[in-house]
């Protein structure tokens, strides 16, 4: 009865990590076992991490690219995050474009640092998150924050185990910003917005991230007072009204608060309501272009679930309404259908700020002075990147894995790194030339076997005219023995040879790739 | 969605209480019939209703839960408005979370009803070896107060039940079949394709 009651289908979580002997310790497992902390080996993990399909994937509705079009895309990316300045001040269309089409899996967590700022900041900032991690932190902060650590995504596998890896990171990141902004301190949103950088990121980029979130895209959300996120909850509103007035007039009518709606959804940016592979596509979006994203998820969500007389007539009440708001249908919640409408929405960045203001000037009448007067929002990456503009060296990739000058038989050699960025930033294997086409081919290679369509084009390397982009990869001369060598650190100069500069093929996304 | 059951009340209580205390269990646990050790964090409103029988009246009981961390303090007038009932629950191996009590219990009173019922739960009873409230202080606290008071585990399921039933209970007796209860629900459905409960169906049922 219960169940049925309550709506939604409620996520049996007895089965996947309930504890129901009372002897068993709260604080039991430190570093435990998957099995200690209940779980069965049939449990599937997705292809995201999620366990037991926790967070709604079902091979129905995903959406996946066929493999030649994500190594086209990962090209075109790889392209411009070596040239991130360029693509940034004059092609930022471009840049959006392909935002919106999604980011390939294996950029992304690249992609959002260089997006967000949070590239920059780092390289700004050297040293500083080592100063912060190996400081032991209010205790205050401390106290809550470890709390909350196995409360985040705990059907992640990631962050499963107590202790393991994952929670130690968002441990370290949440405490950091706590000594990095102690007038802020510690906000629970916050956690979940670190776990989900963390899922792409070592700690001290996930750092970086949330600080760019809480601050350029997201100021004032997680200060005290919650000031910020009322405000937009009023804007949200204000908003609905000319996209969906019949949304619009239920909720006024039965007197349901924004609040009680839009709190968990903006100030975790969506990423505990969407099925994943929605939240990748929402952020992709969002640290491309800002908050006005996230107004139009929202307002997706509303106008999908309250748009029509005949949805409304199901919903008598404000209890009703809010019980349909928490469990929104999955096809309005699905990626495709979610992408489509978000870039339909009619709200721009202008719009929001402007009603910004009016809902400021009436809370002003009404409840007098901001208490947390929080800087202005920042709408979107280039104008983050205009703000904040950074020095060549700044966008400069390290990659650890360097792909030497081209032997018979060529040789990898594996950087040491502090931290586990190894896959996020390394470049391919390159196959023995002579067998298989490699498409990353250094300038000396043999020239590319001809492309066909559905092969990924090689990137040939010119010197670009103005000789001065940053190299991708830094190709290293055996000087030394040939055997453990390590990893140059990261102030290497740079290289005399600059490799894969632009890509010969077709930027015109329209010619190669359609996918949404 | 919603019972079909019919009912005569609809109660909304909310829950209240320190951050980790064990508010989302407590809900959890009387609505599912569910506990986990990893629930997510609460961050903004979560609810869940259970009706039960009260005499030979039916009640559906709306609870709300929310975040209890101190800063959340600032946006939770909208979670009180309209409700009748209260838990206010702290850990009992954790002192601080009992020391916060009476702020809680102003904040309440500034924000919802004067008659409000209001219960003071000490949760985590599993864990007596950790105990660092003492249970006669708390019901010493309780009653100078005027507050119910009961000790529960929401992880072993003890006196959860009794707890809210309680609390029900009690907002039936302030409250009154002689008061209509005002809800927001007004086109309810005292779902008359059941019609076993016709003659007892109250022509208003609302929350306060």
């Amino acid at each position: 009865m219960a169940k049925i009651e309550n709506g939604r289908q409620s996520v049996d979580t007895r089965s996947i990590r309930t504890i129901s002997s009372s002897h068993i310790d709260d604080e039991s497992s430190l570093g435990s076992d998957s099995e200690i902390n209940g779980f069965t080996s049939d449990r599937q993990t997705d292809k995201y991490g999620f366990i037991g399909g926790a967070q709604q994937y079902t091979e129905q509705s995903a959406q996946d690219v066929p493999p030649q079009v994500l190594r086209q895309r990962e090209v075109k990316w790889l392209d411009m995050l070596s040239h991130w300045d360029k693509w940034m001040i004059k092609r930022f269309n471009k840049v959006r474009l392909r935002c919106q089409k999604g980011i390939p899996p294996a950029l992304r967590g690249r992609a959002w640092l260089y997006l967000s700022g949070g590239k920059v900041k780092r390289e700004q900032n050297q040293g500083k998150f080592q100063e912060l991690d190996s400081q032991p932190g209010d205790p205050k902060w401390v106290d809550v924050i470890e709390k909350d650590l196995h409360r985040q995504f705990p059907f992640h596998e990631m962050f499963v185990s107590r202790g393991g890896h994952g929670q130690q990171d968002l441990f370290r990141v949440l405490k950091a910003y706590t000594l990095y902004r102690p007038e802020e301190g510690y906000c629970q949103a916050q956690a979940p917005i670190a776990a989900v950088l963390l899922m792409h990121m070592p700690a001290e980029d996930a750092f970086w991230g949330l600080v760019q979130i809480c601050e350029k895209y997201l100021p004032g959300y997680y200060s005290p007072g919650l000031e910020a996120i009322q405000l937009d909850g009023e804007i949200l509103f204000a908003l609905l009204r000319r996209v969906s007035p019949l949304a619009f007039r239920h909720l006024e009518k039965h007197k349901i608060d924004p609040i009680l709606y839009m709190t968990e959804w903006f100030m975790c940016a969506f990423s505990r309501t969407l099925p994943w592979a929605s939240v990748l596509r929402v952020w992709d979006m969002f640290l491309c272009d800002g908050v006005k994203i996230i107004f139009r998820v929202g307002l997706v969500l509303l106008k999908s679930m309250l748009g029509t007389r005949e949805k409304l007539k199901a919903c008598q009440g404000q209890y009703e309404t809010m019980e349909l708001l928490r469990a929104i249908e999955p096809r309005y919640m699905q990626e495709g259908f979610l992408v489509r409408e978000i870039l339909e929405v009619p709200v721009t960045a202008r719009e929001v700020e402007r009603e910004h203001h009016t809902q400021l000037k009436r809370w002003k009448k009404n409840r007098g002075e901001l208490n947390f007067k929080s800087p202005p929002r920042m709408h979107g990456a280039r104008i983050i990147m205009l703000a904040e503009p950074p020095r060549r060296q700044d966008l400069q990739q390290n990659p650890t894995i360097l792909l030497e000058m081209p032997q018979p038989t060529s040789q990898l050699k594996k950087g040491k790194e502090e931290n586990k960025s190894k896959k996020k930033r390394s470049m391919k294997k390159s196959k023995p030339i002579d067998e298989i086409p490699n498409p990353y081919s250094l300038p000396s290679d043999l020239p590319p076997p001809p492309s066909e369509p559905p092969a990924p084009p090689p990137v040939t390397s010119e010197t670009p005219p103005d000789g001065e982009t940053p190299p991708e990869i830094v190709p290293q001369t055996k000087t030394d023995s040939p055997d453990q060598q390590e990893a140059p650190p990261k102030d290497l100069p740079p290289a005399k040879e600059s490799t894969l500069q632009r890509s010969t093929q077709s930027l015109s996304s329209t010619d190669q790739d359609t996918y949404l | 969605m919603g019972s079909d059951e019919a009912y005569n009340f609809v109660f909304k209580v909310v829950l209240i209480g320190e951050s980790g205390v064990g508010k989302s269990n407590l809900l959890s646990r009387f609505t599912k019939n569910e506990f986990s050790h990893d629930s997510r964090t609460t961050i903004g409103v979560e609810f869940s209703t259970r009706t039960v029988q009260l005499n030979s009246f039916t009640i559906k009981a709306q609870i709300w839960d929310t975040a209890g961390l101190e800063r959340y303090r600032a946006i939770t007038s909208a979670y009180y408005r309209g409700a009748v009932g209260a838990l206010l629950v702290y850990d009992i191996t954790k002192h601080l979370t009992y020391e916060s009590v009476e702020r809680w219990l102003k904040e309440l009173y500034e924000h919802a009803k004067p008659n409000i019922v209001v219960m003071l739960v000490g949760n985590k009873t599993d864990l007596e070896s950790e105990r660092s409230v003492p249970t006669e202080e708390a019901r010493d606290f309780a009653e100078k107060k005027g507050l119910l008071f009961l000790e529960t585990s929401a992880l072993a399921s003890t006196n959860v039940e009794a707890a809210f039933n309680n609390v029900l209970e009690e907002i039936h007796k302030r409250v009154g079949s002689t008061e209509g209860v005002r809800s927001s629900i007004s086109a309810v459905s005292l779902s008359s394709s059941r019609g076993e409960n016709a003659e007892e169906q109250k022509p208003c049922c609302r929350n306060l």
